[in-house]
């Protein structure tokens, strides 16, 4: 793969012709899908009537609870979550009924005259009001290590914090879609706009009381995910397949943006409490971590995303008393739920704050407390167990400590800082370590299949799911590169669950490293049938020739004896070859992760395959009275081990970093006491402009680092650097604290936005009085 | 008065296209150009993102005819026009760009820097960039963010899209657009821009080609809503879903599209869109220009006219508090009489303003500011781009030779139902020394002229930080 390969639909994109879910033209009899939602947090459906909505023209029909014909529960892990209100109401924006009509008014105009009779109660809406009330999900989980809590009493210094960090909407450009068409008996065909096209398959089969063979779910390509598309994308796909199966006719349905803002959940607010007990040297000793997050008003991935959280709650550190604890919370809102990096970046937030206290405390810069908690002898394990192998972080650290001219740029922001009483400065240094594999070990799974046609063009199918992280773009590669021939004669076919069944969602980062293993498992099987086939062929010719599988070069569209050059002969000619010898051309691929265990009981055990590490150097320039920044530069080496393309996964680290920055700084979400949320819109809810990028923005991949056992040696990429954003909420605080020259530690949370920033520097000012 | 007309014509890429309304069954006169593109089997390209003008996944290039005799390229929000402001206009989706097997260089150097992902929000880039491409030859960076300021990509981090505008925007090959420029003029002056009225069986749109029709519309229909721009009321129909049964909109009226510089200062035409405001007086007016650069996003701005800005009484408003630091007049014009109100006086309250049945706004005189006056603004935000204030002020200074405060107006956006004016700050301040120290001792009475609002941008606490700290940056920006 020596020349630049470009997304796959890039030609598309430009061109406007990427078609997307809202962009496949229907059929003329294809109904507006349309859903009536709660304005009430918590409350009980009492009664309804819905005949003069009924009497509206162009209304096909209007669906409530009673219509469901299979379950009305659905949950990704838990069926907490009823598809229609029969009874309990449980957050602003939660569905009582589906209207289908000819046009979005006729919905519209029907959706006001339904007579609703409800029973409000006294919603819950802040983590603080469940805790009170002990709203729990399900129990606290506990991991651990050593004995913390008796450590802390031989640490020569011990500090605790509580911190919060605040939710975050996905923000996909592409609103939630599907596209259900009815067909002959109990067949349906869903277009949905779902990272996990499996579970859509199975929960609409559920509902509408059908086999899952009958419910087909297509999907080419989303408008973006990050997430947001994991679990949140079923209820459109199945009510969009509820008025098809009632309607008989197609039916679209599309979130409004501000719709898809109010009803979907976000990432999970957390609000966590440590202690950390430390040497004079800043060496950490004993961590006790609390992790509560605001998980909505159902299960959903919660319990998946604490668990994530806890695995990454020492991030890059080995700390050998540990204890960790987390707890999910019930509210009155919208379930939240996976958002890129899936509790991680809370989790590792929380020990990135206890750094920074400490270096504070000791008055060192906290990068080298950093550096010297790093996980940096052979075989040492984490809070889980599990060893962290091939460790990059030491030569990740002396690379971007030159690169970034580290130390002469610190020393230069504490003289502008001395220098300067209104724009102050700020820089940090932060690293990531990040478990690669789904956290529960069975997950872990892929299909693919492979046809070559007679013509030597190749179609690749697989279970992932492109939502524009390129995922097709390395899949044809990996393709391409196994067989030895051009891209061009691959196709990767858009992801259907009647080809590649029971598949995993396209998450934890794995969307290449499962589904790139199980094309390379087909095209390994195709290869073998080649090399059999032409041991026969050739040795007809050249009877001493011995062809082992592994005698064959596969490259330049020809097929090549490496013992004997002169044999060989074109894809193509073999191809047609293989058919007219009546060898079949298709083969399925399969992957499953070996290794893994985790036992939940003992929360030990070997979760993930590998880790991928990084880091990142953040300058900021904060003007203090009015909270403005600018990011005046962001240096970041990241280990992708060899990428399979680098200006993909270049293009995957700069826009986490970008979406990293938004949580950390400009996004907020508020609700008012009634559950109702207050940024609902992109008017109110700000995620990152143009102008709001580094002016400097340098990214590399550490060199040199191939990854054994993963796809041609590559590591996966999606979520670990949205952890990079820290680096410049922690640049941010340090120029806030520069403001007391660093006397006290701020007061300061995610997100850190104009207003924040602003209340904590009066916060130094009031305490400097 | 003759609306007889009642159709329009554009050209859709080099095709002209006409849309009559009595025998449209489907398209209303308030269709929003985005639902006109999305409803037509060949025109997906074009992306609805929020339709409301914040993600600019929707824009279109709209070329018309300058005064100069030569087109002019505007990237603009499809979300946020109806379909009459298209009259006598070119409408260049992202399909028209590509000639069979050449992409147009944005198009390509979007490819090479590899600046698409999910690729949902790269049809809006491509546009904005195109417009660029016709309308600044060798931009600088801070045109290339201006162009973007409306664009939101959620996977990229921008910095490829950056790269790709560079790099396309730095060749000066001539397009195809360049190249049929004549023909396509030809064709657009080619159509009648007389007055006209769109009927459907709820709604009538007027789109008078004068400003005596104008007049006389609002005189016969003194309650009927004007539509100067758009991008406030197009978010009733694509967000509130309101059926806007009549309508007046201002856009074909170019008596009150134009500036005039006298000796006394600046008359602008209500009908002139923000954009050409920034440029035309951003030399003599800086904190126009400062405040501009960070209303809406060019796209808005191209669409969006002071009159309109004036006219909707957001509270807001982000022109308003400079609007009235400047002392501006606003003429308000019916058939029957015309008459001048301050800036200070016409805002009436929470969107409503000083007109009377049957008056617009026709235009808006600024003074010329003395050369001793200091007029500044500032405003806060949590994006530099694309956001409405959480808080701005804007102030008019005099100072005598001594550094003393001979007289100071202070304007407060975003802290209550209406601008605020701080009268007990500033009586306290007159005659006092300009300097920190005596800004910060006026707080006390910034407390109790203002009593900020919480809301989803910022809690009151905050606001009122935020406030007192503006009053330290504009002396920070002008301590001498």
């Amino acid at each position: 793969m020596q020349h630049k390969v470009y997304h796959e639909s890039s030609e598309l994109h430009v061109t406007g012709k990427a078609v997307y879910i809202d962009d496949i033209n229907v059929p003329a009899n294809t109904l507006h899908g349309y859903v009536v939602t709660s304005k009430t947090a918590r409350g009980r459906l009492l009664g309804f009537d819905i005949s003069e909505a009924l009497k509206i023209p162009g209304v096909s029909s209007i669906l409530s609870w009673k219509d469901i014909p299979g379950h009305n529960q659905m949950g990704a892990i838990a069926p907490d979550e009823s598809v229609l209100v029969e009874d309990g109401i449980q957050f602003v924006g939660q569905a009582l009924f589906l209207i289908a009509a000819t046009t979005e008014s006729a919905a519209i105009a029907a959706s006001k005259l339904i007579q609703i009779d409800i029973e409000e109660l006294e919603p819950v809406v802040t983590l603080a009001d469940s805790m009170t009330k002990g709203w729990k999900l399900q129990e606290t989980v506990v991991m651990k290590r050593g004995d913390a809590i008796t450590t802390f009493n031989h640490c020569p210094h011990v500090l605790q914090n509580q911190l919060e960090s605040g939710a975050q909407e996905h923000w996909y450009l592409e609103t939630q879609v599907a596209l259900a068409v009815p067909g002959e008996y109990d067949e349906i065909k869903v277009y949905s706009s779902t990272q996990h096209p499996a579970e859509t398959q199975t929960l609409i089969a559920e509902v509408l009381g059908i086999g899952r063979h009958n419910v087909t779910i297509e999907t080419r390509r989303l408008g973006g995910a990050f997430g947001g598309k994991e679990t949140q994308a079923n209820m459109v796909a199945i009510w969009s397949s509820l008025l098809a199966t009632a309607t008989r006719k197609p039916v679209k349905l599309r979130l409004f943006r501000d719709d898809d803002q109010k009803m979907t959940g976000k990432r999970h607010p957390f609000l966590s409490q440590f202690k950390v007990g430390f040497t004079n040297e800043g060496k950490i000793l004993a961590y006790h971590v609390s992790f509560h997050a605001n998980a909505g008003y159902s299960t959903d991935l919660s319990m998946a995303i604490l668990a994530r959280a806890r695995t990454h709650a020492e991030n890059a550190y080995y700390i050998p008393d540990i204890l960790i604890e987390s707890t999910a919370w019930k509210t009155n809102l919208p379930s939240n739920t996976a958002f890129r990096g899936f509790g991680a970046p809370q989790g590792i937030y929380v020990i990135e704050e206890a750094i920074e206290q400490i270096a504070q405390y000791l008055k060192k810069d906290a990068a080298e407390i950093r550096h010297l908690n790093f996980y940096n002898q052979p075989g040492q394990t984490t809070p889980y167990g599990e060893v962290v192998e091939n460790n990059q972080l030491e030569t990740i650290w002396k690379q971007l400590i030159q690169k970034s001219d580290y130390v002469r740029r610190k020393s230069e922001v504490d003289a502008f800082n001395k220098k300067n009483r209104y724009i102050k400065k700020g820089i940090s240094l932060t690293p990531v370590k990040f478990g690669i594999s789904f956290n529960t070990p069975f997950l872990n799974q892929a299909g693919a299949l492979i046809n070559i046609y007679t013509d030597g063009t190749v179609l690749v199918n697989h279970g992932g799911i492109e939502m524009g992280q390129g995922l097709y773009t390395k899949i044809r590669q990996i393709a391409a590169s196994g067989l030895g021939i051009n891209m061009e004669k691959v196709r990767v076919n858009a992801t259907t669950t009647s080809t590649i069944p029971n598949t995993s969602a396209t998450a934890a980062s794995s969307g290449t490293d499962l589904n790139g293993m199980a094309v390379k498992n087909a095209t390994d099987k195709l290869k073998s049938r080649i090399a059999s086939f032409l041991r026969n062929h050739w040795q007809e010719s050249c009877p001493n020739l011995a062809i082992e599988p592994d005698g064959l070069i596969f490259t330049n569209n020809t097929i090549t004896c490496a013992q004997n050059p002169e044999l060989s002969i074109s894809f193509n000619e073999v191809v047609k070859l293989l058919y007219t010898n009546r060898i079949s051309l298709s083969a399925k691929g399969f992957y499953s992760t070996p290794n893994l265990h985790f036992d939940k009981e003992t929360q030990q055990g070997r979760p993930f395959y590998y880790y991928v590490f990084g880091m990142a150097v953040s300058e900021v320039e904060l003007d203090l009275l009015t909270g403005r920044h600018i990011i005046l530069r962001t240096d970041i080496l990241h280990d992708t081990g060899n990428s399979i393309n680098p200006n993909i996964d270049i293009g995957q680290i700069e826009g986490a970093f970008i979406q990293g920055v938004g949580w950390c700084t400009t996004e907020e979400i508020k609700w008012d006491a009634k559950g109702n949320m207050l940024n609902h819109s992109p008017d109110t809810y700000k995620i990152p402009g143009v102008r709001d990028i580094p002016l400097k923005f340098h990214v590399s991949l550490l060199e040199n680092a191939p990854n054994p056992n993963t796809i041609l040696q590559s590591k996966a990429v999606g979520e670990p650097p949205f952890i990079h954003a820290l680096s410049v909420f922690f640049a941010l605080k340090y120029a806030v604290s520069s403001v007391n020259n660093h006397a006290a530690y701020p007061v300061l949370n995610i997100p850190a936005t104009n207003e924040k920033l602003v209340l904590a520097i009066e916060n130094i000012y009031k305490d400097m009085k | 008065m003759n609306f007889e007309r009642s159709y329009i014509e554009f050209l859709l890429g080099n095709r002209l296209e006409r849309i009559t309304w009595e025998k449209q069954q489907t398209l209303s006169p308030t269709t929003t150009v985005l639902q006109y593109l999305r409803g037509m089997d060949h025109y997906k390209g074009t992306k609805e993102g929020c339709a409301e003008g914040d993600c600019g996944a929707c824009t279109v290039v709209i070329a018309s005819v300058s005064g100069n005799g030569r087109l002019t390229y505007k990237a603009i929000n499809s979300c946020l026009i109806f379909l009459p402001q298209l009259h006598g206009k070119q409408l260049i989706t992202v399909e028209h760009l590509a000639q069979p097997k050449a992409l147009h260089p944005v198009q390509k150097a979007m490819i090479e820097l590899d600046a698409s992902q999910c690729g949902f929000c790269t049809p809006g880039f491509v546009m904005s960039m195109f417009a660029l491409y016709h309308t600044i030859q060798n931009p600088t960076d801070e045109d290339i963010l201006e162009a973007f300021s409306g664009n939101l990509c959620r996977c990229t981090g921008y910095r490829s899209i950056i790269g790709a505008a560079r790099k396309a925007l730095s060749t000066h090959a001539t397009d195809r657009f360049q190249e049929l420029e004549q023909e396509t003029i030809q064709t657009l002056q080619s159509i009648e821009c007389n007055d006209s009225r769109f009927t459907n069986l709820h709604q009538t749109y007027y789109l008078p080609s004068n400003l005596a029709s104008a007049l006389n519309l609002k005189f016969t229909f003194p309650d009927i809503e004007i539509n100067a721009g758009s991008s406030d009321i197009a978010l009733r129909v694509t967000k509130k879903k309101e059926v806007l049964t009549s309508l007046l909109d201002l856009s074909g009226v170019k008596e009150l599209k134009y500036i005039t510089k006298t000796s006394q200062g600046f008359d602008i035409g209500s009908g002139t869109d923000l954009q050409s405001l920034k440029e035309e007086l951003g030399e003599e007016l800086p904190s126009l220009k400062k405040i501009l650069s960070v209303f809406g996003s060019k796209q808005i701005r191209q669409v969006a006219t002071l009159g309109g800005n004036l006219g909707s009484a957001s509270p807001i408003g982000d022109l308003i508090p400079l609007l009235m630091a400047y002392q501006a007049k606003l003429v308000l014009k019916s058939l029957i009489q015309e008459r001048t109100v301050a800036a200070t006086e016409f805002i009436k309250g929470y969107r409503q303003t000083a007109l009377i049945p049957g008056e617009i706004i026709t235009n808006i005189h600024i003074p010329n500011p003395d050369t001793t006056l200091i007029i500044d603004v500032e405003k806060i935000s949590k994006r530099t781009d694309l956001d409405i204030s959480t808080v701005s002020v804007a102030m008019r200074l005099q100072l005598k030779t001594d550094r003393t405060i001979e007289s100071i107006f202070l304007y407060y956006g975003g802290m209550a139902a209406t601008v605020t004016f701080t009268k007990n700050t500033c009586t306290f301040l007159e005659g006092k020394k300009w300097e920190p120290e005596t800004l910060k001792s006026a707080f006390e009475y910034l407390e109790k002229d203002v009593n900020p609002i919480s809301d989803a941008r910022a809690q009151a606490e905050g606001r009122m930080a935020l406030a007192k700290n503006l009053l330290l940056k504009l002396w920070q920006n002008n301590p001498k």
